[in-house]
């Protein structure tokens, strides 16, 4: 089974590079995605409290990264 | 050739070299190293309302650029935590009373509220390091540490995360594992699983530390659609194993007509809860899965920031979670910047807002808020401007709201009459200031 999975997994992976090689800008037409307002986290430290505010107050953790957690929270 | 004459060659040779060597040379190892370090720091303030958890909290964020993109990171959070929680407790028309979890003393809470535990009071150091930085040509490697201690709670945890870029590096596929491990030592000792809150001085019902272990896979692919979009989709896997309880979380036991706490069997000369409470259960283990995708796109000078996660484990628990930001450029130096946030999640199976009388207990069993069925709004403000020393300085208002119902088939009799879910509101008020050093 988790060896059929992995498979599965590598194939989804390999259609999505091969999917996306159509996709992109050149080298040179980066200008707009390399500010630093188009970074995925514009800033770390904001999103490191609000994960740790809506883990201590929710049920879920994670998604943009690990888990999170590393607290009692009450 | 005169002896002179080679001590002149060797000389102007010499110079020559060092002049090559030396100073043009260490321009562009400058230039690399540039901008040396760069500061996050952050002072926050965190605040619930009917003098529930008050957090002020001072982030320090210090990253290292070295030559050919090696980068070391490193972080510090403080955080001062006072206030009051709910208990898992049920409001009724009477006072109740309770023993606190270092069994030290009791608290009485009014009729009609949603009792609180005001003994919370923690002051909680985390730190955390990682290193990351290329490995050939097209992959990247990263590795983190991280650690906190609060008084009744210790974490450690490492990471490792592995990238490789496609495409002209408009793809890019990368993945990541995380280990925890977590000890806990409950203050008064953490009570076995529904057994019943005891009177002052007594703990025969606690027992010592406990820990608890979680494993992260995070796999991720982030694209390069056009000049201005770029997005991102992961899938991550969490388990945790061992003591997941919340150990000073209870449930009130309730007669099955009337839904109102049953008294408890006075203990002479001794201080004792009012009614039957029972410290909750969950169960040892849970495992987590979750889609997360994210967009962003510039859009003539604004920026759309926009994601969704779906999360789903094995206590029941779906969620959902938009959030959504855009940051509008005001003039050359600042920028304002609103943002939107819901959220909505499912009761875990083993929530229960009272357990009753006489009936057989379930194996599982937690009144804690956090896994009832709600949704949550925040709504805030951001405004950022730039000094023009390059310093970057942000002010940030949000205030968060939960809204959750009681399970209607679980309410019984009076109970009807009670505000039995905890809602919260919160205040998040954050001044951030950024500097090159």
């Amino acid at each position: 089974m988790h060896k059929y999975m992995s498979r599965i997994g590598l194939l989804v992976v390999i259609a999505f590079t091969a999917g996306c090689s159509s996709l992109g800008v050149e080298p040179w037409e980066r200008d707009v995605l390399a500010k630093e307002e188009m970074q995925l986290v514009t800033d770390p430290v904001e999103a490191g409290i609000d994960d740790h505010i809506y883990f201590s107050k929710e049920a879920s953790s994670g998604g943009r990264g690990f888990g999170g957690g590393g607290c009692g929270c009450n | 050739m005169p002896r002179q004459d080679k001590t002149a060659i060797a000389a102007s040779l010499a110079s020559a070299t060092c002049s090559l060597l030396g100073t043009p040379a260490a321009t562009p190892v400058q230039a690399q190293e540039e901008p040396g370090w760069d500061l996050n720091t952050a002072l926050l303030y965190y605040g619930e309302n009917d003098d529930r958890v008050q957090d002020v909290s001072l982030n320090l964020q210090a990253i290292r650029n070295f030559v050919d993109d090696r980068l070391l990171t490193l972080g510090l959070a403080v955080d001062t935590l006072t206030g009051a929680t709910p208990s898992g407790a049920i409001p009724f028309d009477g006072p109740q009373t309770f023993t606190r979890p270092s069994a030290r003393s009791t608290y009485t809470t009014p009729p009609n509220t949603i009792p609180l535990d005001d003994s919370f009071l923690d002051t909680r150091v985390a730190v955390n390091a990682s290193w990351q930085q290329p490995l050939g040509r097209l992959y990247s490697i990263g590795a983190g540490l991280s650690a906190s201690n609060e008084y009744d709670y210790m974490h450690m945890g490492a990471n490792l995360k592995l990238s490789r870029d496609f495409n002209k590096r408009n793809t890019t596929v990368s993945a990541g594992l995380a280990i925890a491990m977590d000890d806990l030592s409950p203050v008064g000792g953490a009570p076995i699983p529904l057994s019943q809150m005891l009177g002052e001085d007594d703990r025969s019902n606690k027992t010592g530390d406990q820990s608890k272990d979680v494993f992260d896979v995070v796999v991720g692919l982030t694209q390069v659609i056009n000049r201005n979009l770029l997005v991102q989709a992961n899938y991550s896997y969490s388990n945790s194993s061992g003591y997941l309880n919340d150990p000073y979380k209870i449930l009130s036991v309730v007669d099955g007509t009337s839904g109102d706490p049953v008294p408890a069997a006075p203990v002479p000369g001794e201080d004792f809860p009012s009614h039957l409470y029972l410290y909750e259960n969950r169960p040892d283990e849970r495992t987590k899965h979750s889609a997360y995708g994210q967009a962003k796109y510039y859009l003539s000078g604004k920026v759309l920031d926009v994601s969704y996660r779906y999360m789903t484990d094995d206590w029941e628990i779906d969620s959902h979670t938009i959030d959504a930001r855009l940051r509008w450029p005001m003039g050359d130096r600042s920028y304002l910047e609103p943002h939107l946030r819901y959220y909505t999640q499912t009761a875990a199976d083993f929530y229960r807002i009272s357990l009753v009388d006489g009936e057989p207990l379930p194996s599982y069993a937690s009144a804690d808020y956090r896994l009832g069925e709600f949704d949550a709004v925040t709504v805030g403000m951001k405004y950022g401007w730039k000094l023009a020393s390059g310093h970057e300085m942000s002010v940030r208002l949000e205030y968060y709201m939960q809204d959750g119902d009681a399970p209607p088939g679980q309410v019984i009799g009076n109970q009807a009459l009670q505000e039995l879910y905890p809602d919260l509101d919160a205040i998040i008020a954050q001044f951030s200031y950024r500097f090159g050093w």
